[in-house]
């Protein structure tokens, strides 16, 4: 890999181990997995359960240190900034859809997707004023067939519902990666469909990069790139570029 | 500042915090509403203990002697030399003395050789005390006794010379008119114009020997100190009357002083009265802090010694329930802590750090205290204001009675509310909180959240 390939690039991973202590036995469960996630593209990662998908994506969103590794973002060097410095990273430029929605119980639709905006507010990367940031997440619900719901606590959501918030919270600081973790694995088909999408629309018209795992071959078809993982590493002849 | 969103959002809307709320405010209330009416107690019961005292009394031991060293038999000289003295405002002399009074009724008597079928009750111990009443006035709270409002009280005719007799007096007795403290009056049935029978001891002047005396005086009228024990037994003479009826044995025992600065002089007013007055020979002690000059505290401290103790006492029983208050936010916490993993991960992944995930926890706690020791203040402060008429709603409306206004000598619950003591039990209860809400603040960082991320 040159230099010149990993300027482009948005995000780098280069040789990600990561093994979890159990007990006092280690288990290695990504075996230096690699991968370059280019500027607005959509790559798909696919692998069977239990590959180490989720923790890969962990790793790469920052949230978990590789044991072994390192992760580039724009070219620079992320595991050793300190702790508050790579947390105000995650916040401003990676934008996270899990598969069970993750949002918080105790606050409303509304409330959930201004918070990454409040964060940022205290790291001060940007100013947070509370009427314009309810004002925008209004619009974006609206935008999603949310607009009854803005005062909805999650648990008066549907599945689908919630989806959208959380991909509406995800996307609300405008980050460069959107990280999603089977962001339709609880959906039914048309459900699925519609929620993702709401997903590839948004990520196309704001030019943000998407790192999706699924295990739909339909969703993977519509992706850019398609990884497979496998035991732990990326097999090296498996990325594909579909046609659209 | 997201820190204080989220903490204040989890503090509103779990309901479990009000039961924190709750404990801190309950504990905080009852700290500052107990606290202060012991305070009030406290400071009333000193009121009342030093106004049946003076700031200073000077007690020689030693008139007359029968070895020769004879201090001078008039007070005169040792008033003449204490005003003299820094800081003392006024001096009164007084002739103390003991005495049986003996009521005539029932069992019928003339004199202590002709009781006929005397009951013991029919002896009260009683502490006469003989003054110069305009003396008297400058140094203790006599005048305020003898106009104090009371339903009991039998009023003297004037209380510019309260041993007069009263006009219109019918009887042409040639006895000495006498105040009693209305405790006694009430449980003796005394009232303007009773006669009473005080006997007492004093030395023969030829050979020391004891000698009775005994003689009959009229009632003029009541006083109220409010101090039990004074009221039951004291009885104020004039104090030639009363030398005369210790057969000019004495002219005064003690000299009352009133200083200008009790404060700032009761730690050392005694010393250097004492090397005074002995270099003067007006007192023989020979002792550096004598028991002969005394100041109102030595005299009684013990009583208020007593309701400090109780105070303070008071006072650690009821910080235990901030105690168990502050250990109630810990188990809120703990559980919080456990039941918000998920929330934990999600906020990591938004991009907080685990300092503010500690700091939000540690916030909730925090906000627990806040609006606890609020409420609890709000409430001490109102109820301890308000604790005699709130007393009364309750005695009224439960038919019971709470407070016994006879038994304390007390009109009112008399409640004292310093900001001191409101700023340091509202202070304790936050540091207690803080204590205790840091252990699940901390633990609350060190979880690793993003185990709760994975889909279930
Ligand atoms: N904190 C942990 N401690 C121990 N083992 C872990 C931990 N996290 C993940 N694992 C293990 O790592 C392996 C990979 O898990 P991971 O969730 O990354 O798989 P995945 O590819 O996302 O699977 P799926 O498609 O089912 O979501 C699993 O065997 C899992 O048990
Ligand atoms: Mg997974």
């Amino acid at each position: 890999m040159s230099q010149a390939t990993h300027k482009d690039c948005l995000l780098v991973a280069e040789g990600i181990r990561k093994s979890f202590r159990i007990g006092d036995r280690e288990i290695e469960i990504l075996h230096g997995a690699n991968l370059e996630l280019r500027r607005s593209e959509r790559l798909c990662l696919m692998g069977a359960s239990g590959a180490g998908k989720s923790t890969f994506l962990h790793v790469l969103g920052l949230l978990e240190p590789p044991t072994e590794g390192r992760i580039l973002l724009n070219g620079k060097s992320t595991w050793d900034l300190p702790m508050r410095e790579r947390a105000a990273l995650r916040n401003r430029h990676i934008g996270f859809v899990f598969q069970a929605y993750h949002l918080l119980p105790d606050l409303t639709a509304l409330e959930n997707i201004i918070l990454p905006a409040r964060i940022a507010g205290a790291y001060g990367t940007l100013p947070f004023v509370k009427r314009e940031a309810e004002q925008e997440a209004a619009e974006i619900l609206e935008r999603f067939g949310l607009k009854d719901r803005l005062k909805h606590k999650p648990n008066q959501l549907s599945g689908g519902e919630r989806q959208r918030v959380s991909i509406a919270r995800a996307l609300f600081l405008k980050p460069e990666i959107v990280i999603a973790d089977e962001p339709t694995g609880n959906l039914d088909t048309g459900t699925g469909e519609r929620v993702l999408e709401l997903l590839f629309h948004e990520q196309q018209s704001r030019g943000a990069s998407l790192l999706l795992v699924t295990h739909d071959e339909r969703l993977a078809e519509r992706c850019d790139r398609v990884l497979m993982m496998e035991d732990g590493q990326i097999q090296a002849d498996s990325s594909v570029v579909i046609p659209h | 500042m997201f820190v204080g969103y989220i903490s204040w959002c989890y503090l509103l809307r779990r309901r479990i915090n009000s039961i924190g709320v709750m404990g801190i405010t309950v504990g905080v209330g009852a700290l500052i509403m107990i606290l202060s009416i012991m305070t009030g107690f406290l400071e009333e019961s000193r009121d009342t203990v030093r106004g049946s005292l003076a700031d200073v009394i000077i007690e020689p031991a030693d008139i007359p002697t029968f070895d020769g060293k004879r201090l001078p038999k008039s007070a005169d000289p040792l008033i003449a030399a204490v005003l003299k003295e820094d800081g003392v405002l006024a001096a009164s002399p007084r002739l103390s003395w003991g005495g049986l009074l003996i009521q005539p009724g029932g069992g019928g008597f003339d004199s202590i050789r002709h009781l006929k079928n005397a009951q013991g009750n029919q002896f009260v111990f009683a502490h006469i005390v003989g003054v110069d009443v305009q003396s008297e006035y400058t140094t203790t709270n006599l005048r305020e006794w003898l106009t104090n409002e009371s339903d009991a009280r039998v009023a003297v005719e004037n209380v510019d010379d309260p041993f007069a007799r009263p006009e219109g007096y019918a009887g042409d007795e040639p006895w000495a008119w006498i105040v009693v403290g209305e405790q006694l009056a009430e449980y003796r049935g005394l009232h303007q114009g009773s006669v009473i029978n005080l006997i007492t001891v004093v030395p023969d002047p030829r050979n020391g020997e004891a000698r009775e005396n005994n003689r009959k005086f009229l009632v003029a009228g009541t006083f109220r100190s409010k101090d039990n024990e004074v009221d039951l037994s004291r009885i104020y003479v004039d104090r030639w009357e009363l030398s005369d009826f210790l057969s000019d044995t004495h002219e005064y025992t003690q000299v009352l002083l009133k200083l200008d600065d009790y404060e700032k002089r009761r730690d050392t007013v005694d010393a250097t009265l004492t090397a005074s007055l002995k270099e003067q020979g007006l007192i023989v002690s020979d002792r550096v802090r004598s028991y002969e000059v005394r100041t109102w505290e030595d005299f009684r401290g013990s009583l208020l010694g007593a309701i400090e103790n109780e105070r303070v006492l008071m006072g650690i029983m009821l910080a235990l329930i901030v105690l168990v208050a502050a250990f109630t936010v810990f188990a809120i916490l703990m559980m919080m802590v456990t039941e918000k993993r998920r929330d934990i991960g999600i906020l990591t992944a938004l991009g907080a750090t685990p300092t503010s995930i500690r700091s939000i926890f540690f916030m909730i706690g925090m906000w627990n205290a806040l609006l606890g020791c609020l409420f609890g203040a709000i409430i001490g402060v109102l109820g301890a204001l308000n604790i005699d008429g709130i007393e009364r709603w309750l005695s009224a409306t439960f038919e019971v009675q709470i407070f016994n206004r006879d038994v304390y000598m007390f009109s009112h619950i008399p409640a004292v509310v310093t900001p001191l003591t409101v700023i340091s039990i509202v202070s304790g209860a936050l540091l207690a909180t803080a204590i205790f809400s840091f252990f699940p603040a901390w633990r609350a960082s060190r979880l690793h959240p993003i185990d709760a991320l994975r889909a279930e």
